[in-house]
């Protein structure tokens, strides 16, 4: 058998064929990193462009009369509270609801559920699930919630309800993951001393996967936040001149008030419209700050 | 001194899937001693030792056959009860995995979850017995408080040990304790294997075949699948009646 030939050898590492096959690859580094850096700063801009649009138009609309007030046809009176309880209604019902589903479903099928057909068509439907198009889950929020359960229709229960819906698989997605990043052999300690499956994955597993869930958790919450299409379904476009007392009350929510204030034909209301979507990223950039934050407070490192 | 069996096996098969793991095993293990599992890697030694436990059954695919009775008792049988059944037959794995708590609370989880500890003061009792057990008292007395996971790799694997004897195990398997561990690590733990033979059963499984004839009164040896041959260890290293058991001891293969 021959041996498969190798390339000659290089007679010098200093010649001057190699110094310019060196400059060639510092070249193609130099243009990567410029391009990497002109991607990054074009989206920068974008934002940094919509920011500055809407902080000149929008900061001078905000006192306290804007945060404190209900929506009007004035748009000098009107206000960004009724919206604003009505998002935080929401998204009370709809952390409420998908958390605890969405954690328990994580935990059953990363640690519990045997492996076979029914369970990996399980998963793909959940994956599945997180991408449907928000609108599919407003018709069945109103076909499901209103006509059949006959709940009230514009109101924060079902809003949050329809957003659960859509939570609830970021939440498993992401609470598997986390779960996943657990190492086993925490488990097999607790299994070794005699603890219960149960007890192993509530003393041991769940508590380390904590962060990563919440984590996730909050992003879920935040996307269900900046919806609009699926409440528009269920009948959130109205006008609702005082806060909602309670979660049946008819409400409506941040981004919906944008919708509506954004139609009007008063062009008083452009500066409404714009100091309505500072209160909405100031709320966003909170929850994304809690994220963060709870990710590196409580990070376990191995 | 009679000997008693805390475990004896006959006949067991372990199966992962279609595979063969273990074929037709049968061992006595006695409470006085130490016995020592050896034999090249995938012999089943340690999926041997993990039958004994139960801690293969977290194993989806994973069958056994034969008997395995703990003090008369079939452990894979109907009325054995395999939370209680880990409380008797601890373990100590390869890798030191102490939980990410508190020293005091990885000694004290066993007992609390077992209700062994009436108040405080009795937990307060166990723990200290534990680790005054594992050699560690001394070194983390001051900071039962700090975290299991900041000790070193040895005072780790001590920890886990009083982990297991938290729980008074009748039997204490461990799968390798040493091979993450430094030899002086390593040399403090065959000491407590030494110190902890005469209240426990001890079964350890091992890479080196030195750490075998150091801390073991008995020897058995594993290669592909079937037990070889099992005796004193002094009888195994000195005068194997097997030629595949002597091969593998002077050094030819494994």
């Amino acid at each position: 058998m021959t041996e498969p030939a190798l390339p000659p050898q290089v007679s010098t590492w200093n010649s001057p064929e190699m110094a310019k096959r060196l400059q060639g690859r510092y070249a193609a580094e130099r243009r990567f990193k410029a391009i990497g850096a002109g991607a990054v700063a074009l989206s920068l801009s974008f934002l940094a462009f919509l920011l500055f649009i809407m902080l000149r138009d929008g900061l001078g609309g905000i006192d306290w009369a804007f945060l404190t007030g209900s929506d009007s046809t004035d748009a000098d009176t009107a206000g960004i509270w009724g919206a604003f309880k009505g998002s935080l209604l929401t998204m009370g019902v709809t952390l409420a609801l998908s958390f605890p589903l969405g954690v328990l479903a994580a935990v059953y099928l990363e640690q519990f559920a045997p492996r076979n057909r029914w369970v990996d068509w399980i998963e793909v439907s959940i994956n599945n699930l997180a991408a449907v198009p928000s609108i599919i889950f407003g018709l069945l929020g109103l076909a499901v919630f209103i006509q059949v359960m006959g709940l009230p229709r514009s109101s924060a229960l079902v809003g949050g309800m329809t957003l659960a819906l859509m939570t609830m698989p970021v939440i498993v997605i992401a609470g598997r993951n986390a779960i996943k990043a657990v190492p086993p052999s925490i488990k097999d300690a607790a299994l070794a001393v005699g603890a219960s499956p149960v007890q192993a994955v509530f003393h041991h597993v769940l508590p380390l996967a904590l962060p990563g869930i919440l984590t996730g958790t909050i992003i879920g919450m935040a996307r269900a936040l900046g919806e609009t299409a699926p409440l528009l379904i269920i009948g959130m476009r109205v006008f609702a001149a005082a806060p909602p007392e309670g979660v049946t009350d008819t409400a409506t929510v941040l981004p919906m008030q944008i919708f509506l204030w954004s139609d009007e034909i008063d062009q008083a209301f452009v500066q409404n419209t714009s100091a309505a979507i500072i209160v909405l990223l100031a709320f966003l950039l909170a929850m994304n700050g809690l994220a963060i934050y709870l990710r590196n407070r409580f990070e376990t490192r191995w | 001194m009679t000997e008693t069996n805390r475990i004896s096996a006959r006949n067991v098969k372990v199966f992962y899937g279609e595979k063969q793991a273990i074929n037709d095993v049968s061992i006595d293990i006695a409470s006085e001693h130490v016995t020592a599992f050896i034999g090249p890697s995938g012999c089943g030694k340690s999926t041997f030792l993990r039958v004994l436990n139960r801690m293969n059954d977290t194993i989806p695919g994973c069958r056994v056959t034969g008997e395995i009775k703990l003090d008369g008792q079939d452990i894979y049988g109907p009325d054995m009860d395999v939370v209680q059944l880990r409380a008797r037959v601890g373990m100590v794995f390869q890798k030191p995995n102490p939980f990410p708590k508190s020293i005091y609370e990885n000694v004290a989880y066993g007992p609390r979850i077992h209700g062994l500890a009436n108040g405080k003061t009795e937990m307060d009792a166990i723990v200290e017995k534990s680790l005054r057990r594992a050699g560690l008292w001394d070194e983390v007395k001051d900071r039962l408080t700090d975290a299991g996971t900041a000790l070193s790799g040895g005072q780790q694997q001590r920890l886990c040990i009083a982990r297991a004897i938290a729980v008074s195990p009748e039997v204490i398997l461990m799968d390798e304790p040493c091979s993450a561990l430094d030899p002086i690590a390593t040399a403090r733990i065959e000491e407590l294997i030494d110190d902890l033979k005469g209240r426990y059963a001890i079964v350890i499984v091992t890479h080196s075949m030195q750490q075998a004839a150091r801390v073991s009164q008995r020897t058995a040896f594993f290669h592909l699948g079937t037990m070889v041959e099992y005796g004193p260890t002094e009888q195994i290293f000195t005068n194997p009646r097997e030629v595949r058991t002597k091969d593998y001891i002077t050094g030819r293969y494994g």
